[in-house]
């Protein structure tokens, strides 16, 4: 008897103690002092293809199928929200043979709502001109990212669709070296030829690209009379649109870039983040967690029912 | 996840809630008792036990509560202000790449010159919008065709890398003003009447405007109330848009000051500021400040706030009470040792 009331001493002696410390953790909870914490940030420009075949509808999403636009938007908007606050997003347009910015890189949480204004406007009404040189663009864009304060990733999001066709050997070279700014290329549509939606100034659709409104060979062997005979065999696809896998592969080797084709928002941050750019970025953090849940733990080992553990082992032995 | 208005950063740290229950499991071992029907019903003791468990499941709740991160959320909170709410409207036509106020002859295009007139606009409008605190900027640019790119916003962050973002480049076309005009005026339409409306024209000009845009325009500018600055960077030094005594012959009837005629003759209030030095734009802003206070409703978005701190108060008083009766119990009990 005399050692069972013992025991029972230590036991609110420990009980006693144990809130105590608990006591003091919440304390420190409250009042020890934010730290700093560097966390990787990726500063991001996003770069939209509006020509006319992102108008295709063969983009799928989940169990959706949207347009390779709204595909587009929709994808950059997850993107964002996957970025920890801190990093930095720019917005680009890209039609004709140049990648036109719209908003310098500012910071993605604050500017959230901003930013997701100006991404809808990302539309082909806003396009200067109807061609899409998609080399060329993605060039002007990579020169563009060096001007900008810090030095964004580039994620440049097209159907690889050129319009018109680019020639065998004559294409656009890239002047820079490669993998000098980082960035990743995002194909967006599917592998099946669809016929190409035109749309008017004010973005409504009115009909589709014919086969004789567009260029089949390129601007060099159309300027060609001596071409014509072999040319009339060339075959004329070019008014249907499919992702172009093969072009956009030699595009990303060609600048230094990975290519990904239709990823989900969380696999091109594990691919930017991969790259060598991100760039550390102090937090303010409040360490509360950490002695809050340790108070947690302590309380819920006492407060654990023993008795009807123990009494549940007697029962089964 | 919300309720009562909080967002949670972790949320389903809620799911361990159910673990507040657990004092009420615990048994009480600390001692043998012979017959349960022994011990003599007590309420006082009954109403202690009873508030030592509320305590200990109220601390270990709070305690999941903070940890799951509780906020409220940002918001979006009216103050009274005196400014304006401005359209900025940006000319990115391929004329706006020419050098800006050349002394003697026109010069070559030089797109990544410094002088550019795009790149002078960027610093007219950055010191426009850094002078005005209160306002609220929205931005459109224009070249051939015109298109809203953000619309009002009282993000200063939001509006600079906007307008730094316009210097960026070479230009698009042609200049299409008339069109452009009329999506500023446009912007505003869709938005509720909160105070003095300001169109902010900054471009070289160069650009007729046809008769029936003009009758459109006016009629939408009377409406809706609408103020016309026109920031006007002169291609050449001595280009002035008022006519003068020893004018240049080049400069009678030109584009430029027909555009000028028109826009005085709108009939809503209207002022050029012909781009000098930057101190005189500066002094002629602060200037327009004066004369146009106005109050109005300006909103400022408050930041999310955490919330944690609130429930780890309540976690600590509880578990302070409780720490003290065990306190107590044990100095009763080591007493009753001696």
């Amino acid at each position: 008897m005399a050692e069972r009331s013992v025991n029972y001493l230590q036991r609110i002696r420990l009980t006693a103690m144990a809130m105590c410390a608990a006591v003091v953790l919440i304390m420190a909870a409250l009042w020890f002092p934010h730290v700093d914490r560097d966390i990787k940030v990726v500063d991001t420009l996003f770069v939209l293809d509006i020509t006319d075949s992102m108008l295709v509808k063969d983009a799928r999403m989940g169990r959706e199928t949207l347009t390779r636009l709204d595909w587009s938007q929709e994808f950059v908007r997850q993107a964002m929200l996957e970025m920890p606050c801190g990093s930095k997003v720019s917005l680009a347009a890209f039609t004709d043979s140049r990648s036109l910015i719209l908003i310098n890189p500012i910071e993605v949480c604050a500017n959230y709502h901003d930013l997701i204004q100006v991404l809808h406007k990302i539309e082909p009404p806003m396009a200067w001109a109807k061609a899409s040189e998609i080399s060329k663009a993605l060039f002007t864009a990579i020169n563009q990212a060096k001007d900008m304060d810090p030095e964004p990733s580039i994620v440049f999001i097209t159907d690889g669709h050129e319009a018109p066709p680019l020639h065998e050997t004559l294409y656009p070279k890239f002047g820079g070296t490669p993998g000098e700014v980082s960035g990743v290329l995002i194909g967006v549509g599917g592998t099946d030829l669809q016929p190409i939606p035109k749309s008017n100034e004010d973005g409504e659709i009115i009909g589709y690209w014919d086969v004789n409104e567009v260029l089949h060979v390129d601007v060099y062997a159309a300027f060609r009379g001596d071409l014509a005979e072999a040319m009339a065999n060339v075959q004329r696809t070019e008014h249907l649109s499919s992702q172009k896998h093969d072009h956009m592969e030699r595009l990303g080797i060609m600048v230094g870039f990975d290519y990904l084709d239709m990823p989900t928002a969380n696999q091109l941050m594990r691919t930017l983040r991969a790259h060598a750019s991100a760039r550390t970025q102090r937090v303010d953090y409040d360490p509360y967690p950490v002695f809050a849940g340790l108070a947690l733990l302590l309380l819920l080992l006492l407060y654990l029912p023993y008795g009807l553990l123990l009494g549940l082992r007697k029962r089964k032995t | 996840m919300s309720f009562t208005g909080f967002g949670w950063t972790m949320p389903y740290l809620l799911l361990l809630l159910p673990l507040a229950l657990l004092p009420w499991l615990n048994q009480n071992l600390d001692k043998k008792v012979a017959w349960v029907r022994l011990v003599p019903v007590d309420p006082l003791s009954k109403a202690i036990s009873f508030v030592l468990r509320s305590l200990a499941s109220l601390t270990i709740a709070a305690l999941i509560v903070a940890l799951a991160g509780p906020f409220v959320p940002e918001q979006l909170v009216d103050r009274y202000g005196q400014g304006a709410e401005v359209a900025i409207l940006v000319d990115r036509s391929r004329s706006m790449d020419d050098p800006f106020a050349v002394v003697h002859q026109p010069a070559m295009r030089s797109p990544h010159g410094d002088d550019s007139r795009r790149r002078v606009s960027k610093d007219y409008l950055t010191e426009f919008v850094n002078r005005r605190p209160d306002d609220r900027f929205g931005y459109v640019f224009f070249s051939a065709n015109s298109q809203e790119l953000l619309p009002l916003t009282y993000s200063r962050e939001a509006i600079l890398a906007t307008i730094e973002a316009g210097a960026m480049g070479r230009g698009l076309s042609d200049t299409n003003i008339g069109n452009a005009l009329i999506e500023a005026a446009e912007m505003f339409e869709r938005e509720v009447y909160r105070g003095s409306r300001i169109v902010l024209l900054i471009s070289d000009g160069g650009a007729v405007i046809s008769e029936e845009e003009q009758a459109y325009i006016t009629e939408l500018y009377r409406q809706n109330n609408l103020t016309l600055y026109w920031i006007f960077l002169r291609p050449m030094m001595s280009m002035t848009l008022e006519p003068s005594e020893d004018d240049n012959l080049l400069w009678v009837d030109t584009v430029e000051r027909r555009l000028h005629e028109f826009f005085k003759g709108l009939g809503v209030p209207y002022r050029a500021f012909e781009a000098g030095s930057m101190e005189d734009f500066a002094n002629a802003i602060d200037e327009i400040d004066s004369q146009q206070y106005q109050t109005l409703v300006v909103q400022d978005t408050l930041p999310r706030q955490p919330r944690a701190d609130l429930f780890l108060w309540l976690a600590m008083l509880a578990l302070l009470l409780l720490s003290a009766s065990q306190l107590y119990t044990l100095w009763g009990v080591r007493k009753a040792h001696e």
